[in-house]
């Protein structure tokens, strides 16, 4: 019960957060912005229209929304969102969640590449290749997590009898961790410096490109599985820093979507005191968030036996 | 047993009754299919309502030799996508032989057609090395005449050379590794493999697993793959690549299991050939512009997957840790199963783009979607199935090798580094095999139709459509029920390892876990579309052209080429490409015309043509002169050898 409300309130919630990051920038930029609530106006409006469709299309320009979005909120589900259960949970289902993650990727890219843009091949081309190599940053975090805590399930890792957390065992590889998934999660998400949401160039861009003719709730849900993803990964990065207290029950939330709030706040902090890399500098910005857990995970042999 | 006899014999008439009937050609074709598809309809009954495994057959042979063959659980795990994908393809290839005039051609391809069908049966039942290297010789020769359908091609000409020289000294090297099994024991038989010492076992394994290597298209002896299946009709193509090469997996299994090797290195080696066919597949694939090529490619690919799976249930075995063992076994069965689904349902719909495109050139089609709508969705699925996604079958052999290695990251050091390094390239695959298969669907599927052979396409016939459709259903339902299957392939590693009650339970609870995931995820989907279809209702939908960021004039010619799509990943891994480019770019301030080309060669051809074919053909030159023409002197030769026979004897 407890975790199906919290993965409401997820739901629910999810599109409010980026409002932080437009703030954190405005404030960087002197500016006032957009107020709090400027995703769900944007949602409702792109619910609300119609569609263009370009005339080279076929169904798979339609799936590629739904199986993205699908995938988000099938990430939610199991993870622990400020409880100390999820909605469901299995040994393994790390690895399941990000092949659907993947799936999600495939079916965006082949939405895009059905388009016969070229820009939007570019884009796709570009999301291909990131996407591998964030999957193997992320693949080499769920080895460390496995050594560190003998499970392969969300609800193991941060709501188990042992939980991953800076002030938990072996927490000193924690910091690590956590730099590594924070330049994961800007990869994941299209993020400066990797990808600039704010672009106004095509050619630049990454995700933004890929969906450039995708329009109304087709769009809309587009950008509500990137709500959704994104929250996933600050939550995760959060549960790093501040676990779950199973004395406080339902009060965890508050300290879970604070720390979470916080992790928004960096990346805005980050959108706003970075340029964005070159694209060719990209690789190696992922290839470092490897190499630093791959160092962590070689650190494992030495006192993890 | 006697039905699975029966089965075989109905095979074999439905080679011998086109050849009778060439000169009613759609009657020829249909036969053929027909008692291909009721042999192997009667063969799948029998094996999987036997119920006493295993059971023999055996009669002599030259009033000298006994051929035996035992079927047992293991060979029946690799006979049921025997059973199941050839009558597939014969159907497929009534519609894809197309043209009358060449009636001759196509019954002698169903007479070795069904004759590779009976050998391939025949192979996992092998039980002593007559057997075995009488069926594999068999499945060798009948496949080089498939490959050969195109002859008056000189590319297919060279290909099947090419694949003939790589079976043939496979072959002899597993005849030497039996060599050294018979010196030992003294007889045929399998039976006394198990008593040999401990170094020899090693190198008998070394020696066959080269020629099983060969045969399965392990790097680095597998470019004979991506020049035999260009060159052979896609159905044919498809029968080599899901079903055939897996015999040489399955020779490697059998034996390990006969030569029980206690050995930790023995299964360090295969994962390590295993890893690098599996990365190096994926990429070479990747880097090819040719559909059949990259699919060639991509089976070295999934062989790789296959081996990881074999190789870490082999260290779960030395290392006795039944959860290692069980998972990585399964999945590895499993994705010999898998593999034979997917791969003959992609090559099938390459070749139903070729038949209508005329090239196989993915830079040069495009938005066949639209113009071949059931290739183009049993391919899509494909393609997703083979990129190992959920909540379809490739995921679910993958999840169990996943789970296998993660379990394995537990033991010391070198295993804890292997299996790290295992689930390393079990990621690295799977990210670029989406890579590799969105470029396909992307390019040759998806966007507009680059040239006029790619507009003038059309549907094809129903017996080339309803194999496609039967073989995606397939990828679906076992992503959706992966229990029975998990519990089936399971099944047949009981004649060879001990079952753990507690890992088969843990097994069935992965697969009832696995179900739930798939499912849910396919719930959401569904339920998502509905909403989706809700906001739409009543809505304003209009089509438009492309949005060209404020260019209006495009041409299906500036879409994005598969080349340029994986250009920037294929040279992250230059080392291992051998990538050559040539390009004229922008210069000066009236530019000339750009041009850009490419090439990748393999590494391992390169090498092998360089180190090893250019150095023989060299030497082998020198001694042209034993080569005159003069009958004579032949003749000569030929006393001499006698006489030195003869002295040899006497001394």
């Amino acid at each position: 019960m407890e975790s199906l409300l919290c993965f409401g309130l997820a739901l629910l919630t999810a599109p409010l957060f980026p409002g932080f990051i437009l703030k954190v920038k405005a404030f960087f930029a002197g500016r006032k912005g957009p107020p709090l609530l400027i995703k769900y106006y944007t949602l409702g409006k792109l619910f609300r229209k119609g569609s263009v469709y370009s005339t080279t299309t076929t169904f798979v320009f339609k799936l590629g929304p739904v199986v993205t979005c699908a995938g988000a909120i099938l990430l939610l589900l199991f993870f622990p969102l400020g409880s100390r259960s999820t909605v469901i949970a299995f040994q393994g289902d790390v690895i399941l969640l990000f092949y659907i993650l993947a799936a999600g990727r495939f079916f965006t890219i082949a939405a895009a590449l059905d388009t016969g843009s070229p820009f939007e091949g570019m884009g796709a081309a570009r999301e291909a290749l990131f996407g591998t190599l964030a999957e193997a940053a992320i693949f080499i975090i769920l080895i460390l997590f496995y050594r560190m805590n003998g499970s392969l399930s969300f609800a193991e890792f941060f709501a188990g009898v042992q939980p991953i957390s800076l002030t938990g065992a072996a927490g000193a590889l924690v910091p690590l961790v956590i730099a590594a998934l924070f330049m994961v999660l800007l990869t994941e998400n299209s993020r400066v410096p990797v990808d600039d949401p704010a672009t106004h160039l095509e050619l630049t861009m990454i995700h933004e490109v890929m969906v450039l003719d995708h329009s109304g709730p087709d769009l809309a849900l587009i950008h509500l599985g990137s709500y959704y993803k994104l929250l996933f990964f600050a939550s995760w990065i959060a549960l790093l820093i501040c676990p779950l207290d199973p004395a406080r029950g339902l009060f965890n939330l508050p300290f879970f979507y604070g720390t979470v709030a916080l992790v928004y706040v960096a990346i805005g902090v980050v959108e706003s005191i970075m340029a964005r890399l070159r694209m060719n500098l990209v690789p190696q910005f992922i290839l470092t968030s490897c190499t630093l857990m791959f160092f962590a995970a070689i650190l494992t042999m030495g006192y993890l036996q | 047993m006697h039905l699975l006899l029966l089965s075989l014999l109905i095979i074999a008439a439905g080679g011998i009754v086109p050849v009778l009937l060439l000169r009613f050609f759609p009657l020829a074709k249909c036969s053929a299919a027909i008692l291909t598809t009721l042999g192997c309809l009667i063969g799948l009954y029998s094996i999987l309502t036997a119920t006493h495994f295993p059971f023999s057959i055996s009669w002599e042979w030259l009033h000298c030799c006994a051929l035996t063959f035992t079927f047992d659980s293991l060979s029946r795990i690799f006979l049921v996508p025997i059973f199941l994908i050839s009558p597939l393809a014969a159907w497929y290839g009534v519609g894809y032989f197309s043209q009358p005039e060449k009636s001759l051609r196509v019954a002698v391809n169903y007479f070795f057609f069904a004759l590779l069908i009976v050998a391939m049966v025949l192979l996992p039942a092998a039980d002593n090395m007559l057997s075995f290297a009488l069926t594999w010789e068999t499945i060798s020769l009948a496949s080089y005449f498939l490959v050969m359908y195109d002859y008056h091609k000189e590319s297919t000409r060279n290909a099947g050379y090419l694949y003939f020289l790589f079976t043939q000294s496979g072959a002899l090297f597993i005849f030497a590794a039996f060599g050294v099994i018979f010196s030992f024991t003294g007889n045929l038989d399998f039976a006394g493999t198990a008593t040999l010492p401990e170094g020899v076992k090693l190198v008998v394994f070394s020696l066959a697993f080269v020629g099983f290597a060969s045969k399965a298209g392990v790097f680095p002896l597998h470019f004979w793959l991506p020049h035999a299946h260009p060159a052979a009709p896609s159905h044919i193509s498809a029968i080599m690549s899901g079903v055939m090469i897996k015999m040489g997996i399955y020779g490697i299994l059998r034996l390990y299991f006969l030569l029980a090797p206690s050995s930790l290195a023995i299964g360090q080696a295969v994962l390590v050939f295993g890893m690098l066919s599996g990365v190096l597949g994926i990429l070479y694939a990747l880097s090819k512009n040719d559909l059949k090529r990259l699919l060639a490619y991509c089976s070295v690919e999934n062989i790789g997957i296959i081996l990881i799976g074999v190789g870490m249930g082999m260290i779960g075995i030395a290392l006795a840790d039944p959860v290692v063992t069980i998972f990585a076994m399964t999945g590895a069965l499993l994705h010999v199963l898998n593999h034979a689904l997917f791969k003959p349902l992609l090559f099938l719909g390459a070749g139903a783009v070729l038949q209508q495109c005329g090239n196989g050139r993915i830079d040069q089609l495009g938005g066949l979607m639209k113009r071949m709508p059931t290739t183009g969705k049993t391919f899509l699925l494909g393609s997703a199935a083979i990129s190992g996604l959920p909540p379809l079958n490739g995921f679910i052999s993958e999840f169990l090798i996943y789970f296998a290695a993660f379990h394995a990251l537990g033991h010391s050091h070198t295993i804890f580094i292997l299996a790290m390094l295992a689930i390393l390239s079990l990621v690295v695959i799977g990210g670029l095999a989406s890579f590799c298969f969105t470029k396909v669907v992307g390019m040759v599927f998806l966007g507009e139709a680059r040239t006029p052979e790619a507009t003038a396409a059309g549907p094809v016939s129903l017996p080339m459509t309803i194999p496609m459709t039967i073989l995606a259903g397939c990828c679906l339902l076992i992503g959706i029920f992966p229990t029975t299957c998990i519990n089936f392939v399971h099944l047949g590693l009981a004649d060879y390892l001990f079952f753990d009650a507690s890992v088969t339970a843990q097994l069935t609870s992965v697969g009832n876990n696995l179900a739930i995931g798939c499912r849910l995820f396919l719930l959401l989907l569904a339920l998502l579309l509905c909403i989706r279809r809700l906001f739409y209702h009543n809505k304003t939908v209009t089509q438009g052209p492309t949005w060209g960021c404020g260019f209006t004039g495009g041409t299906p010619r500036i879409q994005y080429t598969g080349t340029s799509y994986v250009r920037t990943v294929v040279s992250i891994f230059r080392p291992f490409v051998l990538l050559k480019e040539s390009k004229i770019r922008l210069q000066a301030i009236f530019p000339s015309r750009t041009t850009y080309c490419n090439h990748v060669s393999d590494i391992a051809e390169e090498v092998s043509n360089r180190g090893l074919a250019l150095p023989l053909l060299w030497v082998l030159g020198k001694l042209r002169w034993i080569q005159h023409g003069n009958i004579q002197l032949y003749i000569g030769y030929i006393l001499l050898t006698i006489l030195a026979v003869l002295l040899t004897l006497l001394i």
